[in-house]
């Protein structure tokens, strides 16, 4: 992705450590922090709140300096605009009660954030659903509050839940195209995939045996430490679950 | 209270639907126990057990104290079982109130305590006023389902591991060897009792279940978290390698077919088996471990053997 | 000081790490920001719950104080007020302390502050600067002794924590976190305390460091393009 304009540095960086940028650079271009930093209120300085891997994008035609910190961590914090999955965990005279992360303090989601909706017409969510979301309002000091409003959101039948594979695979999924998982598992089976920044990825073939393979196998991916072996681990679990399949089956008849 | 982990509804349809098709989620078979592994500490009667993602740790301690005065000639043995929120955060630090919890520590406390398995006579020292009192201390470090198993492998395993120093007896008056002046003393174990937990799902509607003749019920061995979350009833039983049953505990839940209760007895038995075998393989190998030159300083005369 | 590490181990919280130094072992878990419950919240910033559980027996006023000292170092050290009205739950369990129970904690105060800080940034909890500790001990011959061990602390005329805030790639001491002697020592002594912990302490926040950074490599899925 680095054009002409464009500047892309990257090293390691932790918490206390100091930014890598020049303080003329910094009063000279408009900053604009990412995940990982953070500004003290009473000094004004910046520095690096998590360990990773530190991205510094210079944008020298609109004299803008982009920072943000690539990190790993299985707890979501909502951000407006991240699409996420949630559940219903209660219901309200006029809302949801969503939780985005077991222990984590859930997010409201109003009968009204949702297409076609009126005082008469009136969503149909009950407690334990799934729901595939967007951030709408997010204020650290309040609850934040998700919507459905356009088409692709809202329930998710059925399926399958993967939740403990940590923020950052999620995120490769999601946002990486050139991330070969989704078109190695396509080139297996038919699936339907609903992919949460918060952590959960949905998941639903036609057949369980189809939908279990994809759980395994995205469980098994997210721990392996290489792209190159993804390949086999889907078509281990493949051809196990086949051979299951047909080991029942020939039991029952 | 603490929280609940949520768990959606499409979870509970697709794991029962998968159930119903012969398959668990992590790919065991329904009766397949998960690979134990028994690691050992520096120290005598400190272990580690893994089963899959649950980690426990247990450690046995011992110190000389006065025992009961009803009971004179017996040592005392406490099994503390406490969770705190490294296991998950639905545990609560502290609060050990909660019905799973407090059915673990029962649990664990027949099949070790009340089963007779440490030998308590034998932690007597000087009739109604010194004796042993073990203590063994078991820690919940993940949870991933089968606590009850795990634990009781862990005490087990750490009582047969633990040595106590060896003392000496002077009328009234009792010297107690440090560790590296004189061989300590392993603790009498009368037998050994293994926890195998069953875990039982409804296919069908509960009336089905209860009125039905079909009996359809699935029962799984070794539950994960997610399983035991969403299973219907449980079963515990805990027996030894002399097919003894020492324990059968089904408190409520799922009604079962009473053939069935034999049935589950006969598969705990086989990974009874197994499971003794593995601690008494990794004891004899951590007893080597230290003891490297036990053989060259054997007081045992090597005898020709004809 | 030489020590092992591991982080990212358990699988139901957010962050975790195992540490072990000479006898001493210990695991630590954060699961955070969660939902507090309403006695805990604060209305402006991160509440901190910390538990600290022996190796033997239940926990008493001995592992309360342990769990004050701990408060003490990372209340300064976490970017609280990021998540007002939150709390970050730390629990650590000792597996061997590798000391005399009844008499020190010096051990394991300096190894749970190393293994706290490590579990997190394991679970992405932000923070204002690193952090490192150690235990001291100045022997019957007025020598200092860094990370003693359970005899030397034994035959030790006064013992120390020292833990201070790294910044700068771990090569500026920002603050001193925490400094806890117990016993028979002077002035002297004290400052010598801190100049030698400072230069054991830095060494150590850049073992820290390759622990964190290793971590952060080998997390890291390699992908071909």
């Amino acid at each position: 992705m680095a054009s002409a304009q464009q500047q892309q540095q990257m090293h390691m960086i932790l918490p206390g450590d100091s930014l890598p940028i020049s303080e003329t650079d910094l009063k000279s271009h408009r900053l604009v922090l990412g995940p990982g930093l953070y500004t003290d209120p009473k000094t004004l300085t910046i520095h690096p709140v998590n360990a990773g891997k530190l991205y510094i994008t210079q944008n020298n035609n609109s004299n803008r300096i982009n920072i943000h910190i690539d990190y790993e961590s299985h707890r979501y914090i909502p951000h407006v605009n991240d699409l996420v999955i949630g559940c219903i965990v209660g219901t309200f005279a006029d809302s949801y009660k969503v939780s985005l992360n077991s222990f984590s303090n859930s997010v409201s989601l109003s009968y009204m954030a949702f297409p076609n909706a009126s005082k008469k017409n009136r969503p149909t969510l009950k407690i334990g659903d799934l729901v595939y979301c967007k951030v709408a309002t997010a204020v650290k000091e309040l609850e934040a509050t998700v919507e459905c409003l356009e088409s692709g959101f809202g329930l998710l039948e059925d399926g399958m839940i993967i939740d403990s594979t940590g923020l950052k695979f999620v995120r490769l999924l999601l946002f990486d195209d050139q991330f070969p998982l989704l078109r190695l598992l396509a080139s297996r089976t038919k699936f339907e995939i609903a992919i949460g920044v918060n952590g959960k990825i949905w998941i639903k073939a036609d057949e369980i045996k189809d939908t279990l393979a994809c759980y395994r196998s995205i469980l098994d991916c997210s721990m392996c430490q290489s792209v190159d072996q993804f390949a086999n681990i889907i078509k281990k679990h493949f051809q196990d679950l086949n051979t299951v399949a047909a080991a029942t089956a020939a039991t029952e008849n | 209270m603490a929280k609940e982990i949520e768990i959606s509804n499409s979870e509970s349809k697709f794991l029962l639907e998968a159930l119903r098709q012969n398959y668990r989620l992590d790919g065991r078979s329904f009766s397949q126990f998960r690979d134990v592994k028994i690691a050992f500490g520096d120290e005598y009667g400190d272990v580690t057990i893994e089963m899959g993602k649950t980690k426990v740790h247990c450690r046995i301690s011992c110190q000389i104290t006065q025992p009961y005065e009803d009971r004179p000639f017996e040592g005392l043995f406490l099994i503390s079982t406490e969770n705190s929120p490294m296991a998950g955060p639905q545990f609560e630090n502290g609060n050990n109130t909660n019905e799973d919890e407090v059915l673990i520590a029962r649990i664990i406390e027949k099949a070790v305590r009340r089963s007779g398995a440490l030998d308590i006579e034998g932690l007597c020292i000087v009739a109604g006023s010194k004796c042993w009192a073990v203590r063994a201390d078991v820690h919940f470090l993940n949870c991933d389902g089968g606590f009850i198993d795990a634990s009781c492998i862990a005490v087990m395993a750490g009582l047969l591991h633990f040595r106590k120093p060896d003392i000496t007896v002077h009328g009234e008056q009792v010297i107690m060897h440090p560790v590296d002046e004189r061989e300590p003393v392993p603790l009498g174990i009368l037998h050994v009792p293994i926890c195998v937990t069953f875990s039982f799902f409804n296919p069908m509607d509960t009336e089905e279940n209860i009125k039905g003749d079909t009996n359809a019920e699935i029962t799984i061995i070794d539950a994960t978290l997610k399983e035991e979350l969403l299973r219907d009833g449980v079963l515990t039983v805990t027996l030894n390698k002399n097919r003894e049953v020492v324990q059968v505990s089904k408190a409520g839940g799922l009604p079962m077919d009473a053939l069935s209760l034999m049935e589950c007895c006969r598969k705990a038995y086989a990974i009874t088996e197994e499971i003794t075998d593995k601690i008494t393989y990794v004891l004899k190998k951590d007893e080597k471990r230290r003891n490297k030159f036990a053989d060259l300083l054997t007081s045992e005369n090597a005898r020709e053997t004809s | 000081m030489s020590f092992q590490a591991e982080t990212g181990i358990l699988t139901q919280v957010d962050g975790s790490s195992q540490i072990q130094s000479q006898k001493t072992k210990i695991f630590c878990s954060v699961t955070g920001p969660i939902e507090p419950k309403a006695r805990q919240e604060l209305p402006t910033q991160l509440a901190l719950e910390i538990i600290v559980r022996p190796s033997l027996g239940v926990p008493n006023t001995r592992e309360k104080l342990i769990e004050d000292k701990l408060r003490a170092v990372f209340t300064p050290l976490i970017t609280r007020y990021l998540y007002p009205r939150q709390l970050c739950q730390i629990t650590l369990q000792i597996l061997s302390s590798g000391e005399s129970e009844q008499e020190f904690t010096q051990r394991e105060v300096a190894n749970s502050i190393n293994a706290t800080l490590l579990a997190l940034i394991d679970a992405g909890i932000a923070l204002n600067s690193m952090c490192a500790a150690i235990s001291l001990a100045i022997s019957s011959d007025d020598k200092l002794i860094m990370d003693p061990n359970d005899e030397q602390l034994k035959a030790a005329k006064s013992v120390h924590v020292l833990a201070l805030e790294l910044v700068e790639s771990s090569t500026v001491v920002k603050n001193v976190l925490l400094l806890d002697s117990y016993g028979d020592f002077n002035e002297k002594q004290l400052f010598d305390i801190l100049e030698q912990g400072e230069i054991s302490l830095l060494k150590l926040g850049k073992e820290i460091r390759s622990i964190v950074e290793s971590k952060i490599i080998n997390s890291n899925l390699i992908i071909q393009k």
